[in-house]
């Protein structure tokens, strides 16, 4: 009798847990907020049934769609390309921001061996679709300005909401670039550059990124090499790319 | 005395703890249920850990044209304390998941061989073990997955309310290897391990 309470309680246990252990499968959408399953940046089994051979090149590759519209930092003829898909409100992205991007700039973009190119795609909080319209809206205006507003929502990335990440941005631009924040964050709230951020979105969803954030897609010599999940380390960047 | 819950027996006092202490001890102390822990407790650790990035274990570690090195570089890197893929906390809480699931299933592979006794208890440990690799993908991505998930029951605000972005089903599946180990012990009361009486 009581082994058979001790089972059923581990059997609806471990049956409540499978239910959402549904989450590392993938359905549904790639905006935030959209019903379906997702696994952060680690999605268990990341295999959507897409099959990324590597013989896929930069240009027919879905995660490098109008790539060369998208914020870049590094020479195009570069020998590494890495394609990051990003969004400002999540914690392991502040973390690859933190750890691992400084020393992409530094060792590969600056030495010309690497280019990094940001793709914006909240599927995180709330906060972050709001953020993503303000970036766009000013990368039209400025990548410069860009690159700084994209580093400032991860430096203060626990300041932001829902409610306060327009205002905020507004006052950041005014105080940190020439650009009118107010008509950024005007566009930003009108979706002026839903465009360009749905061109980011398809290309994520394409590529089978889901909701995992960061995903970094790796390519050299124009050819793909693999992707990774995860707020993952320079090294491992380096080794898989030979750099 | 045991507290119990729904007929469930749950560890309550410091006897309770006392005894699964030991329990584990005795059966550590045997090598082969020591090496068989260790086995487990990486395998399980590998198992979470890998599993978060398929796609880069198969094109760059088992295919691809890298040297040996590199291999095994961007393989480490994958692992806790290693690479920057965990912060502290989930790390941590991954590693202490999977040397439990070790120690449990030593404890259930001990008790099923040497004392030819049904593996009561030991069903906590797939509770466990599903819990935990629940925890390495949510650890690892921050709240994503909990919003998915919980918006699935129109919820999706409560994993707002999760301040350790998916560790804490790491917490679960470490409460729920702890339990399975308790019943093992229980189970094993009166026993002997390795010539040493288990508590009555």
């Amino acid at each position: 009798m009581r082994r058979q309470t001790r089972r059923r309680f581990v059997a609806a246990t471990a049956l409540a847990v499978a239910g959402i252990a549904g989450c590392t499968g993938r359905t549904g959408s790639a905006g935030a907020g959209t019903e379906g399953t997702s696994g952060g940046a680690t999605e268990p089994g990341d295999t959507d049934g897409r099959t990324t051979g590597s013989s896929e090149s930069l240009d027919s590759h879905p995660a490098a769609a109008g790539l060369d519209a998208q914020p870049t930092l590094g020479p195009r003829e570069a020998t590494a390309t890495i394609v990051a898909f990003e969004d400002p409100s999540c914690p392991r992205c502040r973390a690859f921001e933190r750890n691992t991007v400084p020393r992409i700039r530094d060792e590969l973009v600056a030495t010309g061996q690497a280019r990094f190119v940001a793709r914006t795609y909240p599927v995180v909080y709330p906060w972050g679709e709001p953020a993503v319209q303000a970036l766009e809206s000013t990368f039209a205006r400025s990548s410069e300005a860009f690159w700084g507003l994209f580093a400032h929502y991860f430096a203060d990335q626990d300041a932001f909401s829902t409610d306060n990440v327009l205002p905020r941005t507004e006052e950041w631009l005014a105080a940190n670039t020439d650009l009118d924040g107010a008509a950024v964050v005007a566009d930003a709230e009108a979706g002026a550059y839903d465009d360009a951020v749905q061109v980011d979105l398809d290309a994520g969803e394409a590529a089978g990124v889901g909701r995992t954030t960061p995903t970094v897609f790796l390519f050299r010599d124009g050819e793909y090499v693999t992707r990774a999940g995860g707020s993952v380390s320079f090294d491992l960047l380096t080794s898989a790319l030979g750099l | 005395m045991t507290v119990r819950l729904l007929g469930v027996g749950l560890p309550t006092t410091r006897s309770d703890v006392r005894l699964v202490a030991r329990t584990t001890r005795l059966v550590l102390s045997v090598p082969v249920y020591a090496l068989f822990a260790t086995l487990v407790a990486l395998a399980t650790l590998s198992a979470f850990v890998l599993s978060q990035n398929l796609a880069l274990v198969g094109d760059v570690v088992l295919g691809g044209s890298l040297p040996l090195a590199a291999r095994l570089r961007v393989l480490v890197e994958l692992y806790p304390f290693v690479g920057t893929s965990y912060s502290l906390l989930s790390g941590t809480a991954l590693v202490v998941v999977a040397a439990l699931t070790g120690v449990d299933l030593a404890m259930v592979a001990y008790h099923v061989r040497e004392h030819g006794l049904s593996a009561e208890g030991s069903g906590g440990s797939a509770a466990g073990v599903v819990l935990g690799a629940l925890g390495a993908g949510c650890a690892a991505c921050g709240s994503a997955v909990l919003a998915g998930v919980l918006s699935l029951v129109g919820a999706s605000g409560l994993a707002l309310l999760l301040p350790f972005d998916g560790v804490e089903f790491a917490v679960l599946a470490s409460v729920a290897l702890v339990l399975s180990m308790y019943w093992l012990a229980d189970g094993m009361r009166g026993g002997s391990i390795n010539g040493c009486p288990v508590d009555p």
